[in-house]
């Protein structure tokens, strides 16, 4: 028979037909019977065996958008552990006290840090004598500064006078060989030095460190021996901790005089003293600044924990991740478009079949289902292996850098499952069209 | 004036003879009520079938006969419940299939009609096995059971040997044969063929209507639609359509 696209006439239902379908709803509230499902799973896992090329287009598709987004997950994750570590090496037991903070946002903020007082040897003794909550009290002063030896130099050095000695545990540094200055040595102002494990390799051509005992280094054209060298801290996004230089204060004086402002450290013996050391060192701070509380005015000093760093860190760079996994997630995107375009051939190539089905008395849902099932398997399948990609390119990218590789669980199950939703989105209009095939055109198509 | 009062009572009785056709018959299989089937083309109302009305009995061995265009393919399928009149009743098994949805007619299909195609429309991928469980799937029957039904379905069709064959491993007599245990594996109420030997050779053609004979004698219903008068001829009775109207109802057996 001729048939035109328009459907053909029905006549209207009567009351009693009515009630007929309502309680065939009520029969089919089982969604897809046990049987059909399987059956499904069954054609499904024979579609894509049939179709190496186009699954494995299909596959490549979801792969690549699941390990883009995975990889830089996972790359995120790393970066944050690493920051988050590295800031908190020196404990949430220590805070400094400073004439700028360590992070200038404009230049009004400048132009007001810079009209305040020097932070001085004074003020760390008061808060030294003061402070009942503080555990250790050190200053230090800081420069950068080329550092030569022989014909061997070394650029961007970071010089450290410190005093006590013990800022070398408020800093988390460690003796490898040699030792530490006496007070003697440091009250004198000695020409001496402990260097970190950066200087072995710059400038004595990666000697060990016990051979850079004694040796003189020159520092702004001044000689300093060398007393001690520091365990190895590691690098951070390709800058290393250990490119420094310690000296006593009193020597760093010599060089660059006490006019500078110097830092204060403070460090608490646990982290849960931190608040009211804090509390102290700011009450004594003030006074000796002649301020009082409630003032809206500055307080002419910086009182800092290392968190700034985390808070400045992760405010700069949690943008930046959101657009970084957003533009990941475009490729998952295209993805989801390549699935459902293969899926929409297939059920155009299957149309026959689809009629045979319907003819065998599959109902809509179960056509729906059967597709749906098959673009999922596919999308699943593709997510797990771009999960394992994803991770693989992690652990390159992680190896290259030099960070930690975090592997979650979690990160692979959303994999997976992010995967699937695309998989069940980009199928549905293919399998819905495939549900809705008139079963009589479906048998004629070839 | 007297030839005008009288008018209306012969409009009556036309009418009361109408409403008592319309009733179906509770003892048939099938009971189709002036079925009307429109198709709108443009503009243009096409009738593929003017009101027909005839009954199946249990056990009968019908062929549908007439030339294309006669509207018996669309009767066809009306009868296996791939569409619906646009008009009329039609009583399946008791059941007034008429004015179901999509999803009834789907439980229709898998539980009352038992479908043979020209073409053979088997699943090309699937075994022959499997191509006979797809109604059982469908019916939701479970594995061991589909297995155990599928394989006697495909015994009684003398396939035995060929169960894990695919369609193209199989002959064209063996393919229609693998689709009538596919039609017969859910004991349905009517076998419904379309064009049975369309695809066969005249050897093979008999051997398939042989079967059909063997079919109908251990109790199944057959309807076959043909355009061919030999193949007709071995039903018992021939229903001839032309033009959407049931020409001739004869039993011939």
């Amino acid at each position: 028979m001729v048939r035109s696209g328009e459907g053909p006439l029905k006549p209207p239902r009567s009351a009693s037909s009515r009630r007929l379908v309502l309680a065939s709803k009520v029969r089919s509230v089982i969604p897809v019977r046990l049987s059909a499902l399987s059956e499904a799973f069954f054609v499904a896992a024979g579609s894509l065996r049939a179709n190496k090329l186009r699954t494995a287009l299909t596959l490549m598709g979801i792969v690549v958008g699941v390990s883009a987004v995975i990889a830089v997950v996972t790359i995120i994750k790393g970066l944050d552990q690493t920051v988050a570590q590295t800031f908190s090496s020196q404990g949430s037991t220590v805070f400094t006290v400073s004439k700028n903070p360590q992070i200038i946002r404009s230049r009004e903020e400048f132009v007001k840090f810079n009209k305040r007082k020097d932070v001085t040897r004074d003020d760390a003794e008061a808060i030294a004598r003061l402070c009942t909550s503080c555990w250790r009290v050190g200053i230090a002063g800081n420069a950068v500064e080329t550092v030569k030896y022989a014909d061997q130099k070394s650029d961007q050095v970071r010089i450290r006078g410190v005093e006590p000695t013990t800022m070398f545990a408020i800093d988390g540094v460690n003796i490898d060989v040699g030792r530490i200055w006496t007070e003697g040595e440091a009250e004198s102002g000695r020409d001496i030095c402990v260097i970190g494990a950066d200087l072995l390799q710059n400038v004595f051509g990666g000697a060990p460190a016990d051979r850079a005992l004694g040796e003189e280094i020159r520092i702004a054209g001044r000689p300093y021996k060398i007393i001690g060298v520091l365990e190895p801290l590691g690098s951070i996004f390709g800058f290393s901790r250990d490119n420094v230089v310690y000296t006593p204060y009193a020597t760093y004086q010599k060089s660059y005089g006490s006019r500078r402002s110097l830092v204060v450290f403070v460090q608490v013996p646990t982290a849960d003293r931190l608040e009211i050391a804090e509390d102290q060192v700011r009450t004594i701070m003030r006074s000796r600044r002649g301020k009082t509380f409630g003032e809206q005015e500055d307080e002419g000093f910086s009182l800092e924990t290392q968190d700034v760093f985390l808070n400045l860190y992760s405010s700069a760079t949690s943008n930046i991740y959101i657009v970084t996994i957003g533009v990941a997630a475009i490729s998952l995107v295209v993805g989801g478009i390549v699935v459902m375009n293969i899926m929409l051939v297939s059920v155009t190539e299957r149309t026959k079949e689809i009629g045979i089905r319907k003819a065998m008395g599959a109902r809509r849902k179960d056509i729906l289902t059967q597709f749906l099932i098959e673009a999922v398997t596919v999308t699943a399948i593709g997510g797990a292996l771009g999960v394992v990609t994803g991770f693989g390119l992690a652990y390159i990218i992680s190896a290259l850098i030099g960070f930690p590789l975090l592997i979650s669980a979690a990160s692979a199950i959303l994999g997976v499952g992010v995967s699937s939703v695309v998989g069940i989105i980009s199928g549905l209009w293919p399998a819905w069209r495939a549900a809705r095939l008139d079963p009589i055109e479906a048998l004629r198509a070839e | 004036m007297s030839d005008l009062t009288y008018a209306p009572s012969v409009t009556e009785k036309i009418f009361q003879a109408e409403s008592a056709d319309l009733r179906p018959d509770p003892t048939a299989l099938i009971s189709m009520r002036n079925i009307w089937k429109t198709y709108q083309m443009g503009t243009e109302e096409v009738h593929a079938l003017h009101g027909v009305s005839f009954d199946v009995h249990k056990g009968e061995y019908i062929a549908i006969i007439g030339p294309s265009g006669s509207g018996k393919s669309t009767l066809m399928n009306l009868i296996g419940c791939l569409d619906t009149a646009s008009q009329g009743d039609y009583w399946l098994n008791g059941k007034n299939v008429s004015e179901m949805d999509d999803d009834e007619l789907a439980r229709i299909r898998n539980q009352e009609v038992g479908f043979v195609f020209q073409t053979f429309n088997l699943l090309a991928r699937a075994t022959a096995l499997h191509n006979v469980e797809l109604p059982l799937i469908y019916g939701g029957i479970s594995s061991s059971q589909r297995h155990e039904m599928a394989k006697k379905a495909l015994s009684a069709v003398d396939l035995s040997d060929r169960v894990m064959h695919r369609p193209n491993e199989l002959s064209g007599g063996q393919r229609q044969r693998v689709a009538i245990a596919r039609a017969l594996v859910n004991h349905p109420s009517i076998l419904l063929a379309d064009e049975p030997t369309g695809a066969l050779d005249t050897h093979t053609s008999m051997e398939i209507m042989d079967l059909f004979e063997r079919l109908h004698d251990e109790g199944n219903t057959i309807i076959v639609v043909t355009h061919e008068h030999d193949i007709a001829a071995r039903a018992h009775r021939i229903l001839s359509i032309r033009d959407g109207l049931i020409e001739k109802d004869e039993k011939t057996k």
